[in-house]
């Protein structure tokens, strides 16, 4: 066990340096730069004072050392746009994401799980065909049109729902946060229901028809314990797979949802730092995304050996 | 099944929670980024507009656009107009209680003097050489030249920020930039959430009028149909927007529509370092070709003037009435070009006496509707007289820091948003740093010098009026409209006067909400 875990650690920093590097070359390589640059009324003195002040004005090799000296003090250095030390912002920022899309993984998994499961056992029923349909239809259409059209019939015609922002400005209650969360939560929510749906119909349709299961039923057990026991048990490892899959999402942030929402969670913040060029954030964003992926896929690895003895017996 | 129905009907019952209408004391705003909040710093537009707000300077812009006293009182100009004596008001306390006296002046503009603070205001006040305390009420500017947009510019971006908040670098102050800034505004924050929005309160010891709403909100809302639809949902009470985005507002009862003019130039600009871009007569000719009346409508939807020269028309004292306007004559153009030696060749494309065709890249910043039409619009206009422009569009910083700065561009599409003053020696002065056209006349030149340095107002209206004049026969770039800024505001907001929104919320303590 011990050596699992020191050659998991290994894996896991070898991957942040690699993630960070490959965000150094390719931010850089982009066209363009800082914004605060992109002021054409600026000087010749004011643009070599931004430059110097920002340290963009030294060699890129000893940008991308001193960046990796800086990270060893534990300092991700200060954002172009905000001014302000990026880990502070990103991690101010994080906690926003993560309601957002726990809210909607939460919100589709309540829909997907009971839904999924019907279909699997009556697959090419009408209930299936209904489904069906509706999942096509919120796969198909684009996060940012359905965000808008949202707002626009149920905050601005219907007014049911705040239209965006994660708080009424000085109001600290519940109830106005939920009433916040609801729209960009359902806008989310609606196409991951739909996958996870059409994933645990498979999953369910093969396992039902897998030959332990109907043993099972000869054996005289109930369709319920059968369901319980041989059906869903079985399902619950490839769903671990699929809500690993969505990890990146939940600490990376959704941005088409939030950029609609006006929510100021990290996917805002991500396309903010990447058009403006803002490389300081732009890393610090990189970093903590990854590092938050390899460790939760290090405990999904631990999830599966406890949904799956044979897993753990190999591990 | 029952869970989605316990869902729906939580959702229902919170949304019976929300109150119906605005609280008619609280006036929202949205910026499009979260700003930092220190006047000289000011890197963004968000940053800029709230520190209108925050942080008062010694002038403001009028309503009729000259200058009156803000933080100061008075102000007397030496014979030589090189010196500035101000006379700053008694009483002032900042955010925090503390006096506001000539210190916080002399520490605000010594940061902008100094480009390794990090202010970008640095070239609007590089003819300061220094600013020296007479007393504590009594500050000399001392100019390097005389400067007639000296007093416009104080009332520009130069908030000023109290001394006694800083102990190092003002860019290091994080707190102060980010959460809580000190100013003498009429409104004062109290509440800054990163990436929501921003809480400011009436300030009681506010020296001017007494601010007539209890708070401004500024959300940050960085996308324009979100700002939309929130201003639909009652939770925006004023936006500007491109008029593109107008689409449905007029209809909505609740809001109304203003527009005003504003100091901008939208244009073509012509790198005219370039053999094919020297002659006046070619760039005359260009300009001739193109149907601005048909951008305007069209593109701009009637919200934009129609242009002479390069002084708008929101310059009311400046702006040359009596030229004639530029007029779209094709034949004319051809004629033109004619004797700069292009004529139409097979398939009727301009060619020059050793038969290269007349072709070029125009640039545009990718990502804005009007203005990639209006690019669009051009291009067509000179296919019409055989002149190709390829079009390339990129992000601005790319257009910017790519092409314009290290002058590898060919020709682009472009504006200038400029103070509300007509001097414009640094954007078509030979040489200047904002002169990216690289236009180059000496009568502009020294017109421009003199419309600079001279204080009296009928002289110096003389000598923009001679430039416009000058520009009618050298066209330093191809104009295409001056835009008028798209105001949408809640019907009940008042007091907003007839300015771009940048320089209206220098007068934030004259809004408030009329009873319905």
């Amino acid at each position: 066990m011990a050596g699992f875990l020191v050659r998991r650690v290994l894996q896991g920093l070898l991957v942040l340096w690699l993630v960070t590097t490959a965000t150094f070359l390719l931010i850089h390589a982009a066209p363009g730069g800082p914004a605060v640059l992109a002021d054409p009324k600026l000087s010749a003195v004011e643009r070599q004072a931004i430059e110097a002040r920002l340290g963009i004005d030294q060699p890129l090799a000893t940008q991308y050392l001193r960046w990796h000296a800086r990270l060893l003090e534990g300092d991700l250095g200060r954002s172009f746009l905000y001014q302000t030390p990026t880990l502070s912002t990103v991690l101010t920022r994080l906690p926003n994401t993560l309601a957002l899309v726990a809210a909607s993984l939460l919100l589709s998994l309540v829909i997907a799980v009971p839904l999924g499961v019907a279909v699997g056992l009556a697959p090419g029923g009408r209930l299936d065909r209904t489904v069906g349909v509706i999942n096509f239809t919120s796969l198909a259409i684009p996060p940012f049109w359905f965000g808008i059209v949202a707002i626009l019939l149920v905050a601005a015609r219907w007014h049911l729902l705040p239209a965006g922002g994660m708080v009424t400005p000085g109001q600290h209650d519940l109830g106005d946060r939920l009433a916040h969360l609801a729209l960009p939560m359902a806008v989310l929510a609606l196409p991951l229901s739909a996958e996870l749906i059409r994933f645990l119909r498979a999953a369910v349709t093969g396992t039902a028809a897998a030959s332990h299961v109907r043993p099972a039923a000869a054996r005289g057990l109930t369709r319920g314990a059968v369901l319980r026991r041989h059906v869903l048990r079985n399902t619950l490892v490839p769903l671990l797979t699929v809500l690993g899959l969505q990890i990146p999402m939940l600490v990376g942030g959704a941005a088409v949802t939030e950029t609609v929402f006006a929510w100021p969670g990290m996917g805002r913040l991500s396309v903010e730092a990447a058009l403006g060029r803002d490389y300081p954030l732009v890393m610090a964003i990189a970093l903590v995304v990854a590092a938050t992926v390899v460790t939760a896929n290090f405990l999904l690895d631990l999830a599966y050996g406890w949904a799956d003895p044979r897993i753990r017996s190999q591990a | 099944m029952s869970r989605r129905i316990l869902l729906a009907a939580a959702l229902l019952s919170l949304a019976g929670c929300r109150r119906s209408g605005p609280p008619s004391d609280t006036l929202r705003l949205a910026l499009i980024n979260d700003p930092v909040m220190n006047a000289p710093l000011s890197p963004d537009i968000g940053s800029v507009l709230i520190n209108k707000v925050i942080f008062p300077g010694l002038m403001r812009p009028s309503d009729s656009i000259t200058p009156e006293p803000d933080l100061a009182t008075g102000y007397r100009i030496s014979p030589d107009g090189r010196r500035y004596t101000f006379t700053l008001r008694s009483g002032v306390v900042w955010h925090d209680g503390k006096p506001f006296t000539a210190t916080d002046v002399k520490f605000t503009f010594d940061r902008i003097l100094d480009p390794k603070s990090g202010t970008l205001q640095w070239s609007d006040f590089s003819v300061v050489d220094s600013v020296t305390i007479a007393d504590p009420l009594t500050v000399d500017f001392w100019l390097k030249s005389p400067f007639a947009p000296f007093l416009t510019l104080l009332g520009h971006n130069a908030g000023i920020i109290p001394a006694h908040a800083f102990t190092g670098p003002i860019a290091d102050q994080v707190d102060f930039n980010r959460s809580h800034p000190v100013g003498t505004g009429p409104y004062q924050v109290t509440e800054s959430v990163p990436g929501s929005y921003i809480v400011l309160t009436a300030n009681p010891k506010y020296y001017g009028a007494p601010p007539r709403l209890s708070r401004i909100v500024f959300k940050i809302v960085p996308d324009v149909n979100a700002q939309v639809a929130q201003l639909r949902a009652g939770e925006l009470d004023l936006v500007t927007l491109e008029p593109a985005n107008l689409r449905g507002l007029a209809d909505d009862p609740d809001l109304r529509i203003d527009q005003v003019t504003v100091p901008q130039h939208y244009y073509v600009g012509f790198n005219q370092s370039l053999p094919l871009f020297k002659s006046p007569l070619v760039r005359r000719a260009l300009t001739l070709a193109v149907n601005r009346q048909a951008i305007i409508d069209g593109v701009m939807r009637g919200y934009a003037d129609y242009p002479q020269g390069t002084i708008p028309v929101a310059l009311r004292e400046y702006y040359a009435d009596g030229l004639p306007t530029i007029p779209y004559d094709t034949t004319a153009a051809l004629a033109l070009l004619a004797q700069a030696g292009w004529h139409r060749g097979p398939g009727a494309v301009l060619t020059d006496a050793g038969g290269r065709p007349f072709q070029f890249t125009m640039l545009v910043d990718k990502g804005n509707p009007s203005r990639e039409q209006a690019a669009v619009a051009v291009q067509q206009d000179f296919k019409r007289i055989g002149v190709t422009a390829q079009i390339k569009t990129m992000e601005f910083a790319s257009l910017v820091r790519d092409y314009v700065t290290p002058r590898r561009h060919e020709a682009y599409l472009i504006w200038w948003n400029t103070p509300l003053d007509p001097d414009q020696f640094s954007y078509y002065g030979t040489g200047q740093s904002n002169n990216d056209v690289l236009y180059s006349n000496r009568t502009a030149d020294s017109l421009l010098a003199v419309g600079r340095a001279t204080l009296d107002p009928a002289r110096r209206r003389a000598a923009y009026l001679a430039f416009q004049a000058v520009e009618a026969e050298d066209p330093p770039v191809l104009l295409l409209y001056y835009p008028r800024e798209v105001q949408v505001r809640r019907a009940q907001l008042m007091g907003l006067p007839a300015l771009g929104i940048r320089d209206a919320l220098r007068h934030a303590e004259k809004l408030y909400f009329r009873a319905r």
